[in-house]
């Protein structure tokens, strides 16, 4: 055996680059779960960024058909950005209640989050529905492809969360305040307040920027 | 994996996660968030709509103020700041934000450049019509 | 009732594809026939296909792998052929079943092959070299392998049922487009790189979480094995890339199926997007599987030279640097295709510059071994081949990184030469060690040295064969992917890589033969202390196979090479016979989720590529409760007693106690 070798350099810090902080061991899973979730996120945000990058590219092929800005409604994307925003705030709240264990404050938050989410998709699928109606469907041109998958994207995000805050809200029911139950509800938080941010990016690039003649 | 073996040591904090605060302070830190971030979604309709400033800088100032509220989301609601347990979750956002950077800045540039070069065929048709 | 799908979707027509489907039919068959017989299902299931454990899954990613790799195999042996006799006549694979064969060979290599091989290693090894008893989310991690295996199914589906892209291993349209393929060729591609691409996700998320969120006592950062820091490299890649694959093959579905124009010729859409994004991922991507193989060669020139790895912060600092400047330089993928000078200079020079922290990794080889006390196993002879081999690859492709010679050699044989020469001697080299090397770890007993050995020689002698010609033949004009052709100059070249083929084949039935050998023998094969090659790291602190539970108690950690440290100091306190003090132990729960969710993901993919749309609601579904009813468990751990521990740890301890008693008497 070999072993002794090199055991000269065992409890060496070759480069002496002073103090060592310990690690102090694998993190608890509050943490872990919470970590992976905020990677999740960051490569969904990727993913969204293909699209805003698809969009950019094909915002002027227009193939005739319309631009953006004979097709945007700035007030119907004032009200759905408002929705969003205090969304994002009832959604803080609710996990505020859920971390001192308050169940009326936590569903009534949830609730409320639920039916601004709900509002946000009516308006949107609205707007979506009226410009197939026209003609304007995203088959018409490259522009409203793009414009149709960036937004209808986000759109699916929103929905996935609605899905996943009624799901929440049926376990806190179920099963009270667990610390699984907690994780995920960080989680949700997570990703509700992330489609907020997507959404400042899409209201900015594609309703306001698009919007200019 | 055990939350009570490591209950004493210090770890990072989770993304999200708030240094511990009372009840009212958390509430108070969502309230400034949300006035914060409508203030600036007002300011950026009422940019984009208005004929008052110099017409060439409304998307440079509409991008500013997007990055603004982003930043806005991200300390208020998101609570990422720049303590010494939020590294980890800083860098991770750091990175991603890194290749959002590269895709979206990378794919306009090139695009560009290949438009110019070599338009697609629907301008080669238009501008032989 | 069915979409598309009808019997004229069967090629009855077409013998080779038939019979291959038939054959492997039987033998999927006959082992399920087998293991149904010989009773061992309810141990398959409870034990494998259910199973969260971290070594388990990983093992599965490889066996996935390699088979894979013998299909994508008979693929390039069919390639080969084609392209010896095809010399002016049409050889013996029609045009339409030729690009099928191309195209199935490339996307299976990378994503079902090369993917789940490096996959798989890094869930065997890393929890185990961090020191802690699993990842960070052991349900989610079988469900990432089962997703895998999900896509790799609809692949092999696409043999029999409707047929496989014709398009090439990217589908570049407008090619892909539903105007030039109407087929459900494009449609497998992209559903099943979509499927497998959630589970590359969801496995590259987990690794990066494990990594950064689960270590030991004391493991700090710059304490952390090569083969961690490589694997956190290659998991952030996977992390920020896949996504723009999957947004990029999206885009592509919805021009198929909803009739959107994003990289249509028609309304507006641009083609040359399609190459800027699935590039931006494409780079990454060879760097997500190059770089956990660059992290086995660490492990292994350091075991085997029996030195610590030299210059352990430059091979830290080179591997990050890889892992950001490998989303700079994409572009080099299309310089010929209409960029300006100044675009392609800037992307040339960042390819070039990425090619010297590459080198900085070699150089920290040669140094490790230099002055080290080299034992030539089979591990070290991958990693010594690799060196070889690599280095040739990365020259070629530093010469491809220079837009004016890119010009002369774009799509020839050059190039396919070349990222076979990276790939094949970096990637399949570096899983060849790592399973060389890990395989005691993972069963308990080493595999025949004597096979290996000459599995090594043949395999790497075989490239050289098959691919060097491919280099001259690139260079007098030949380009790929020809079906057939009639230039003479070209034919000489071609038949010496159909021989080299040949010898290639060879060196994978002596692994074959290695393995089924190894199984026989094992019980002089046996590896007793866990410890069978003298090694440095973690993995080869607990017993092979090391129990479900990794590790009695964390480690705790004090400096580089943690292992290496114990056995030095630990020898006399191993001696005292002192016993820990056991304590219970809480693991995960075996889940069939992950399976559960695959099946409905299968049956999913299945129905969107033949649009059949009752059968995609009916998965989508499925996928949607099984994991509310997943969420709704009420207990996912179960408890190991301290009595069990202890009894499983001691076993363990005695062994190791013999041997060092044994040193101590030397």
């Amino acid at each position: 055996m070999s072993m002794t070798a090199t055991a000269g350099r065992a409890h060496a810090d070759p480069h002496h680059i002073g103090l060592i902080i310990e690690h102090p061991g694998p993190a608890p899973k509050r943490i872990v779960t919470a970590y992976g979730f905020w990677i999740f996120l960051l490569s969904d945000i990727v993913m969204f960024s293909c699209f805003f990058a698809a969009y950019a590219v094909l915002a002027g092929q227009t193939a005739g058909g319309p631009k953006g800005s004979e097709i945007f409604e700035p007030k119907n994307v004032a009200i759905e950005t408002v929705c969003l925003l205090l969304s994002s705030f009832t959604c803080g709240m609710a996990s505020i209640a859920a971390d001192v264990r308050n169940r009326f404050w936590f569903y009534l938050g949830m609730a409320v989050t639920c039916v601004l989410g709900l509002i946000f998709l009516a308006i949107e699928f609205r707007e979506f529905a009226d410009l197939v109606a026209r003609g304007y469907g995203p088959s018409r041109s490259a522009f409203l492809t793009a414009f149709f998958s960036l937004v209808g994207c986000h759109g699916l995000h929103v929905s996935a969360g609605v899905l996943w805050l009624l799901t929440m809200m049926a376990q806190v029911f179920a099963k009270g305040f667990r610390a699984d139950i907690l994780r995920r509800m960080m989680c949700f938080a997570l990703f509700w307040h992330a489609l907020d941010i997507i959404w400042v990016a899409v209201f900015s690039v594609v309703y306001l920027l698009g919007s200019a003649p | 994996m055990s939350d009570q073996t490591h209950g004493l040591v210090k770890h990072d904090l989770a993304p999200g996660e708030e240094e511990q605060h009372s009840v009212g302070t958390r509430i108070l830190g969502y309230v400034v968030g949300l006035v914060l971030a409508l203030l600036l979604t007002a300011t950026s309709f009422f940019i984009a709509g208005t004929d008052l400033v110099w017409q060439p800088s409304i998307p440079v100032a509409l991008i500013v103020l997007a990055i603004a509220q982003m930043g806005v989301h991200l300390v208020f609601f998101l609570h990422i700041t720049t303590g010494p347990d939020n590294t980890n979750n800083v860098l991770a956002l750091a990175f991603g934000l890194l290749v959002v950077f590269l895709v979206v800045g990378g794919t306009v540039w090139i695009m560009a450049h290949l438009n110019a070069n070599m338009p697609p065929m629907d301008h080669i048709m238009q501008m032989r019509s | 009732m069915l979409g598309k799908l009808d019997w004229s979707a069967i090629p009855f027509d077409q013998p080779i594809p038939l019979v291959a489907g038939a054959v492997v039919l039987v033998a999927i068959l006959g082992v399920l026939a087998w293991v149904v017989v010989r009773g061992h299902l309810p141990y398959l299931w409870s034990e494998w296909i259910t199973s969260v454990d971290h070594k388990r899954i990983g093992v599965m990613y490889v066996l996935l792998a390699s088979v894979m790799l013998l299909r994508g195999g008979s693929d390039a042996i069919m390639m080969r052929i084609q392209q010896a006799v095809a010399y002016q006549s049409q050889g013996y694979l029609p045009p339409e079943h030729y690009n099928q064969i191309f195209s199935a060979h490339g996307t299976i290599m990378i994503f079902f092959v090369a993917m789940p091989f490096v996959i798989g290693l890094m869930n065997l090894i890393v929890p185990l070299q961090l020191g802690v008893r699993d990842v960070a989310f052991p349900t989610l991690n079988s469900v990432g392998f089962w997703l895998t295996a999900t896509g790799a199914l609809l692949v092999n589906i696409s043999l029999v049922v409707g047929e496989f892209a014709r398009t090439g291993w990217l589908a570049f349209p407008p090619l892909s487009e539903l105007s030039y393929s109407p087929g459900v060729g494009v449609d497998y591609y992209a559903w099943s790189l979509q499927i497998s691409g959630v589970g590359t996700l969801v496995a590259g998320i987990n690794l990066v979480t494990t990594v950064l969120k689960l270590r030991t006592k004391g493991m700090n950062y710059l304490r952390m094995p090569m083969f961690c820091w490589t694997t956190l490299a290659s998991n952030l890649l996977i992390v920020a890339a896949f996504p723009i694959l999957t947004a990029t093959l999206a885009m592509l579905l919805l021009d198929r199926y909803l009739g959107f124009h994003f990289f249509t010729n028609e309304a507006g859409g641009n083609v040359m997007m399609f190459m800027n994004l699935i590039w931006a991922w494409g780079h990454p991507e060879v760097y997500i599987l190059v770089l956990p193989a660059f992290g086995i060669f660490s492990e292994v020139v350091s075991t085997f030279s029996g030195k610590a790895l030299f210059g352990y912060r430059s091979m830290v600092l080179a591997t990050m640097a890889i892992c950001v400047i490998s989303f700079m330089v994409w572009l080099h993928h299309f310089f010929t295709m209409g960029a300006g000078p100044d675009v392609n200079a800037i992307f040339g020079i960042a390819s070039m510059i990425i090619a010297v922290p590459t080198g900085v990794k070699i150089y920290n080889w040669l140094f490790t071994m230099y002055g080290g006390r080299i034992r030539f196993a089979t591990p070290m002879l991958w990693a010594v081949g690799f060196m070889v081999t690599f280095i040739v690859g990365g020259l070629t492709g530093v010469l491809l990184a220079v837009p004016p010679a890119d010009f002369m050699l774009h799509n020839s044989m050059f190039l396919v030469a070349h990222f076979h020469n990276v790939i094949i001697g970096g990637v399949l080299f570096g899983a060849f060690a790592g399973f060389e090397y890990w395989f005691p770890k993972a069963f308990g007993f080493r595999l025949d040295e004597r096979w290996g050995k000459a599995a090594f020689w043949f395999t790497f002698l075989g490239f050289f064969i098959t691919f060097m010609p491919l280099y001259v033949a690139g260079m007098l004009g030949m380009t790929r992917r020809m079906q057939h052709y009639d230039v003479a100059a070209w034919r000489p070249w071609m038949l010496v890589a159909a021989v080299g083929m040949a010898v290639l084949t060879i060196g994978v039935i002596c692994q074959i033969v290695q393995i089924v050998v190894s199984i026989r023998n094992r019980e002089a094969l046996r590896d007793r202390t866990g410890d069978p090659w003298d090694g440095r790291s973690l993995e080869w602190a607990t017993s092979s196979p090391p129990p479900v539970f990794n590790f009695a108690f964390h480690p705790d950690v004090r400096g580089e090479d943690a292992y290496w440290e114990m056995k030095a100091h630990a020898k006399q306190q191993l001696l005292e016979h002192e016993e820990p003090e056991y304590q219970d132990i809480e693991m995960p729960r075996n889940s069939p989720t992950g399976f559960v969710c695959a099946f409905f993901a299968t049956i999913m993919g299945f129905a969107l590529i033949w649009h059949i749309w009752w059968m995609v609601i009916l998965g989508g579904l499925g996928a949607f409760a099984t994991f509310v009813v997943f969420a709704w468990r009420d207990h996912d751990e179960y408890v190991i007693p301290a009595d069990e521990v202890a009894r499983i740890d001691r076993t363990n301890l005695e062994e190791r106690r013999s041997l060092v008693s044994m040193a101590g008497a030397v």
